[in-house]
């Protein structure tokens, strides 16, 4: 057994949860909740309770892993940055997944959809906007179909409607944008459970585990820790932000070229 | 004050202060069936013969049960019980205990206060716990107990090796120092560049580049210190004051570094670590002091009677004076940051030129305001270009530099005086200035006052100062949970050594 764990910050719902590198069906232990405007002050205690639960301690394990965003700016680098001490002082792997993919494996695991389902995730981007991330039911798991952005929740309902197929909606960015999406959609809507719209613990292992890309858990489950640590080291993930500072967003507004600065992340936007 | 092991004479003082301190008392029946027991260890600190507090531990396998702690109320607040917990700590170690619990009223504030900044965190709540009083008790639970015993007496000993973080603004540092003065590296990573468009501190944008930069600038500060993390003793990571999102960036990763290591992790109040730069660059330098800590965020004026206890004598009502050097640079067109900018030029001016108002200068307080000499330069720029006059900006560098150093030398001056102080500490930023610098050396100089200026990367913001800082609190045993918080309106005040609110730094 080599446990690895994972958390998401990016929401006001924290998702905590022990994986196993060797094993990609494990959950050895998990627990959720909400906890607004509290990630920094519980998560640490969380997971040391979550992993005591499955009789662990930090130091056994092999790897962290963090949910990426998008969602709240501090929420997400208070993840990150844990992720970064927790990996950091153990010498082990930081990998990461996108917070979005972590409801569709919600979704998934809640309704068990029929192969080829489109789901689509709503972020909430605050001040009128969403994350808006569209997947496909695939073998049981989830393929993504689209990259992380941020857009009026409008926007992405008429680009969901105009696929003409039904799409299983799920995600925090329907507490104040549902009707949006109720109304353009029409029938091709279809509301996911609320109690499906925030992460779980077995939604982060199998988040986790379908990531791809640079810094994953495919990155790094075959390599000694050594290799495994090089390449995913905790300096080299980042949060995925799909919006610029205010500064940024306002000179970029305003006309003027915005110098490539890296505050995105090296992967821009994109979550893998 | 001497700890030592509780013997039977000493029950009736120390149920004098049991029943001084609590509603529902131990019993001398039950204390003295306590002192026989083999999985027990009862300790008193005694101060000239008199037994001024005590407490008791229980050890069974790994977990120390804190039983009992007072101290006698004339006492309290001078770090005793701190002192009688971690000598409490110190030997449930020895019996093999990994990690402390105790049971705590909500009501008894001083006693949660003590305990959650020597690291306690609340686990749980048992519903009306106290039988005489109906109140519930929290359950709090130390981080490990070995390391934290380990690193204060290495502390105590001169001998700690402390790696400090530092991400209140917008440099990212960390530095690696031993016994609180012998520093074995100091990085900063600054971001100056990146806010240097906006003519200011962009706080997302400081968040973010933290995030990005912390974990490389402790590696390279643990190369160049050619130590490894397990070399540490402890971590030190600034809590506040500062930019809320870049401060909660440092201790996010320094509580993820001490939950994975084990290692006991101090919060250091930012400004103290302005102080303690002053001492690191002058080992010799003893209280009591006057400090004048100036920067972008911060002008005010600090009494230091010693080491770890501070009062803030006054500041600015209104813009810090860093920010009125970049407010006015920026009017100015003379780019961002200011300061630098502003006294390059005003060298090249006469500070005589514009008769600026020097505001607060003769109010009867240590306080400044720097916003109206703002709006001042703003109104003289103004009527200068509306009658067609070009602007002599070397001569309003320097009347207006000559305003805001006059203000904070008669006020600094007035504080030494007023406090006794053997020298001032001049610190943060704007000590670059030199005429700041020049000016309050000559004012000081004529009265006898001693100016301690650290190197200018020990006033800029740096991880050394908070290295410095930590070793103090480590010695003494003031410690993070893993459930602490950014404190990004935290005050200097207070006494460091007390057991009160542990943002009182």
């Amino acid at each position: 057994m080599r446990p690895f764990l994972l958390f998401d910050t990016a929401t006001d719902h924290l998702a905590v949860a022990v994986g196993d590198l060797e094993d990609r069906s494990a959950v050895l232990a998990a627990d959720d909740f909400p906890a607004p405007r509290a990630a920094n002050t519980v998560l640490l205690s969380s997971a040391e309770r979550v992993l005591a639960s499955a009789g662990l301690r930090f130091e056994h394990l092999c790897a962290i892993g963090c949910g990426r965003g998008p969602g709240s700016f501090t929420g997400v680098r208070i993840g990150v940055a844990t992720a970064k001490g927790l990996a950091h002082g153990r010498g082990v792997p930081l990998v990461g997944f996108g917070t979005l993919d972590a409801v569709a494996a919600k979704i998934v695991a809640g309704l068990a959809p029929d192969e080829g389902q489109l789901l689509g995730v709503v972020g909430d981007a605050m001040r009128g906007e969403v994350y808006p991330a569209l997947f496909r039911v695939r073998s049981g798991g989830v393929e993504r179909m689209t990259a992380d952005r941020v857009t009026l929740p409008e926007v992405a309902a008429t680009e969901w409607a105009q696929l003409g197929r039904r799409v299983v909606l799920g995600g925090q960015g329907l507490v104040k944008h549902r009707a949006v999406f109720e109304d353009i959609l029409g029938e091709d809507g279809i509301i996911a459970d609320g109690a499906l719209w925030t992460p779980d613990g077995p939604a982060l292992v199998r988040a986790a585990w379908t990531a791809a890309g640079d810094s994953t858990v495919a990155s790094i489950r075959h390599l000694p820790l050594a290799e495994a640590y090089r390449i995913a080291h905790p300096a080299a993930l980042l949060p995925v932000y799909t919006r610029l500072s205010d500064a940024e967003e306002a000179e970029r507004s305003a006309g003027r070229s915005v110098p490539h600065n890296g505050v995105a992340g090296p992967r821009g936007g994109e979550t893998g | 004050m001497r700890v030592r092991r509780m013997d039977v004479a000493d029950i009736p003082a120390v149920l004098a202060i049991e029943r001084a301190s609590f509603a529902d008392p131990w019993t001398e029946a039950l204390l003295r069936d306590e002192l026989g027991r083999d999985d027990r260890v009862w300790l008193v600190a005694a101060d000239a013969g008199r037994v001024v507090g005590f407490g008791g531990v229980m050890v069974v396998g790994a977990d120390a049960h804190l039983m009992d702690l007072a101290v006698t109320p004339e006492e309290r607040a001078r770090g005793t019980g701190r002192t009688i917990l971690w000598s409490l700590a110190e030997a449930a170690v020895k019996m093999g205990a990994e990690r402390m619990t105790l049971e705590v009223a909500p009501s008894n504030t001083e006693a949660l206060g003590l305990y959650r900044s020597s690291g306690f965190d609340i686990a749980g709540r048992r519903r009306g716990y106290y039988p005489k009083t109906g109140e519930d008790a929290l359950v709090m639970w130390s981080r490990p107990l070995a390391p934290h015993v380990a690193a204060m007496r290495a502390a105590r000993e001169g001998s700690d090796i402390i790696l400090a973080i530092e991400s209140s603004c917008d440099e990212t540092a960390a530095s690696v120092m031993r016994g609180g003065r012998e520093g074995l590296a100091d990085v900063v990573a600054s971001q100056v560049d990146f806010h240097a468009r906006f003519g200011g501190v962009v706080p997302e944008i400081a968040s973010r580049k933290h995030t990005e930069a912390i974990v490389e600038v402790v590696e390279r500060a643990l190369e160049s210190a050619h130590i490894t993390l397990a070399d540490c003793d402890a971590l030190a990571v600034t809590i506040g004051p500062g930019l809320v999102g870049a401060l909660v960036v440092g201790l996010a990763y320094a509580k993820g570094l001490s939950a994975a290591t084990g290692l006991p992790l101090i919060g250091v109040n930012h400004l103290e670590g302005h102080l303690y730069a002053a001492r690191l660059s002058d080992p010799g330098l003893e209280p009591p002091l006057v400090a004048l800590l100036v920067s972008g965020g911060h002008t005010m004026l600090v009494h230091v009677p010693e080491w770890g206890r501070y009062r803030v004598l006054g500041g600015t009502l209104d813009d810090a004076a860093g920010e009125a050097f970049d407010k006015v640079a920026k009017l100015l067109g003379l780019g961002y940051p200011g300061g630098p900018a502003i006294s390059r030029l005003a060298a090249e001016g006469d500070p005589h030129a514009i008769a600026f108002p020097r505001p607060m200068l003769r109010s009867d307080d240590l306080n400044v305001s720097l916003s109206g000499l703002k709006t001042a330069v703003i109104h003289y720029v103004e009527r200068e270009r509306r009658e067609g006059r070009p602007l002599r900006l070397p001569d309003i560098a320097a009347s207006f530099q000559a305003a805001v150093t006059d203000v904070e030398i008669a006020k600094t001056l007035r504080a030494a005086q007023e406090y006794g102080a053997h020298a001032v500490v001049l610190g943060g930023g704007v000590a670059a200035n030199p005429a700041l610098r020049g000016g309050l050396r000559s004012a000081l100089s004529a009265v006898g006052i001693e100016l301690n200026v650290p190197p200018l990367e020990l006033c800029t913001d740096n991880a050394a100062m908070i290295a410095a800082a930590a070793h103090d609190s480590l010695a003494v045993g003031r410690f993070l949970g893993l459930d602490a918080d950014a404190a990004p309106d935290l005050a200097l005040r207070g006494n460091r050594c007390a057991c009160g609110d542990r943002q009182e730094i």
